[in-house]
């Protein structure tokens, strides 16, 4: 299969500059390949490190060593490298977030937004149109909200039209930071089908759920990131 | 993770670009025995927003002034590139030349726009007058362009006649980035573009920037000490102490994990960001 993330010899150390300089390992050694295709997903107790590692893959937190390796088109980027600007590009062709927050631009109805990834990576606008609204009846918002911006909405729903936000074109890899968290039965049905399908097309995913009979129909393989957790140091 | 779930705005920044806009080079402002800004380098892309943060007196707004022209620096360089050609040095060039592209390459928004407009001039004048800059003559086009203009940063077109005293604050803010993007600049300065404004018409000032921004292609640099207005409109961040560059990076990464003493202290300062 394709390689679509390569991590090697990846560590992060917070230093809290303003507490006495104390020093936080919180990663060591993480070295690990996700293919086209998989789920892998992410587990350990709280404050283990998963949500530290899901950043530092996209390049949010920026790892005290080693590389972080993103297919990007024909080459593997090196995120930790990489020009600022190379990590946007990488950000907007190649890396998806999702997360259960929605924040966005106020103003622009709740359409638009799901119509928008579609029109950034040069999908038609009818298409695109179409696509949206297929998506957004899937997250099952009514239709009376389309012409809205979510920002007058309830939890709920925000979450859900972030989801399809963030699943209407999905990313050649995904990362998800509990998309599902907080979503009643019915729809959390629906983003474990969105993600499956996503995957089945050829995304590469890592994922945290915390809820455990998402986590085993969404998963294909578990890493247990306390096998990073820094010598020395307790889970 | 805030921008996470956004579109990057510099959606037409593209890795097809590969000169730079502008770029500083080691450029350093002392006043006397003061410090201004020491050393700052940079380049900055096509489509590119970048946001220059710290606190007062850390140097950010001279350095503003250094890279639009209005300051000359101590030492140290600023190239421009024209679409007539690289300019190595926009301080090389004589002060007429420099006037002239002040008015038509790139566009100062300030902090008081009481210094970016002209307040015995009606709204439609102000915006006119940029146009006329450049050379256009016909009072029918210009006019047609300001009404246009107003439109697009949300002001009544009715009110094109008006003078800016009669406006807020908020709309005189307005008409003054509607004045600086009517003659079409690839790169945009604001200085503390929402400062002095109540929460409410900032929200909607930012709204609006983000969208001219995103929609025009601009490169911009910001400089705020807000760090909630960089995290909406910036895509990377310089922070500035005692007139040094202390750290820069992709904003969500300066924001989010800041390395530096003095970023953890000013990320740790407010409330949400």
């Amino acid at each position: 299969m394709t390689t679509m993330i390569r991590v090697e010899g990846v560590a992060k150390t917070f230093v809290l500059h303003n507490q006495s300089g104390i020093r936080l390992p919180v990663l060591d050694n993480v070295s690990l390949v996700v293919d086209a295709g998989e789920a892998v997903v992410l587990s350990g107790p709280s404050g283990a490190g998963k949500s530290t590692l899901l950043r530092i893959l996209y390049g949010n937190y920026r790892p005290s060593s080693g590389r972080v390796l993103v297919r990007h088109g024909g080459n593997l980027v090196d995120l930790v490298a990489a020009a600022p600007r190379a990590v946007l590009e990488v950000r907007r062709r190649t890396l998806g977030w999702v997360s259960q927050f929605l924040r966005v631009i106020p103003r622009i109805s709740t359409l638009d937004l799901v119509r928008d990834p579609l029109l950034a990576r040069g999908v038609g606008d009818a298409e695109a149109t179409r696509r949206a609204r297929d998506m957004l009846a899937r997250m099952n918002l009514p239709e009376s909200l389309w012409r809205l911006p979510p920002q007058t909405f309830s939890g709920g729903e925000q979450q859900r039209v972030n989801i399809a936000r963030s699943l209407v074109d999905p990313a050649p890899v995904l990362l998800l930071d509990e998309p599902t968290a907080s979503l009643d039965a019915v729809n959390r049905e629906v983003v474990v089908g969105l993600v499956n399908d996503a995957r089945a097309n050829g995304s590469a995913i890592v994922g945290i759920f915390h809820d455990e009979a998402v986590r085993s129909r969404v998963a294909t393989r578990l890493i247990d990131v306390t096998a990073f957790t820094p010598k020395g140091i307790a889970a | 993770m805030s921008n996470a779930a956004l579109t990057p705005h510099s959606s037409l920044l593209s890795t097809h670009s590969p000169a730079p806009l502008l770029t500083a080079d080691r450029v350093t402002r002392l006043y006397g025995d003061r410090i201004g800004c020491v050393d700052v380098s940079f380049s900055l892309w096509p489509g590119e927003v970048l946001g220059v943060v710290g606190e007062s007196g850390s140097g950010k707004s001279t350095l503003l002034r250094c890279l639009s022209g209005l300051d000359r620096p101590t030492s140290g360089s600023v190239a421009f590139a024209d679409p007539a050609g690289l300019i190595p040095d926009i301080f090389a060039l004589d002060e007429q030349r420099r006037r002239g592209l002040m008015r038509t390459a790139w566009g100062i928004v300030h902090q008081n726009p009481r210094d970016g407009l002209r307040m015995a001039v009606s709204a439609g004048g102000n915006i006119g007058e940029r146009l006329m800059d450049r050379g256009d003559r016909h009072y029918g086009s210009i006019r047609e362009a300001a009404l246009e203009w107003l439109a697009r940063v949300e002001i009544d077109p009715a009110r094109i006649d008006d003078r800016p005293s009669q406006f807020s604050g908020g709309m005189q803010q307005r008409l003054q980035i509607a004045r600086v993007l009517v003659s079409g600049p690839r790169l945009v300065y604001m200085d503390e573009p929402t400062g002095g404004l109540d929460v409410s018409v900032q929200a909607r000032l930012l709204d609006l920037l983000r969208a001219l921004v995103r929609d025009l292609g601009l490169a911009a640099v910001i400089v705020t000490h807000d760090l909630a207005v960089a995290r909406l409109l910036t895509d990377r961040l310089m922070v500035m102490r005692n007139g040094r560059v202390v750290e820069e990076g992709l904003t969500d990464q300066v924001l989010d994990d800041p390395q530096h003493a003095y970023t953890q202290l000013l990320t740790a300062s407010v409330l949400a960001a």
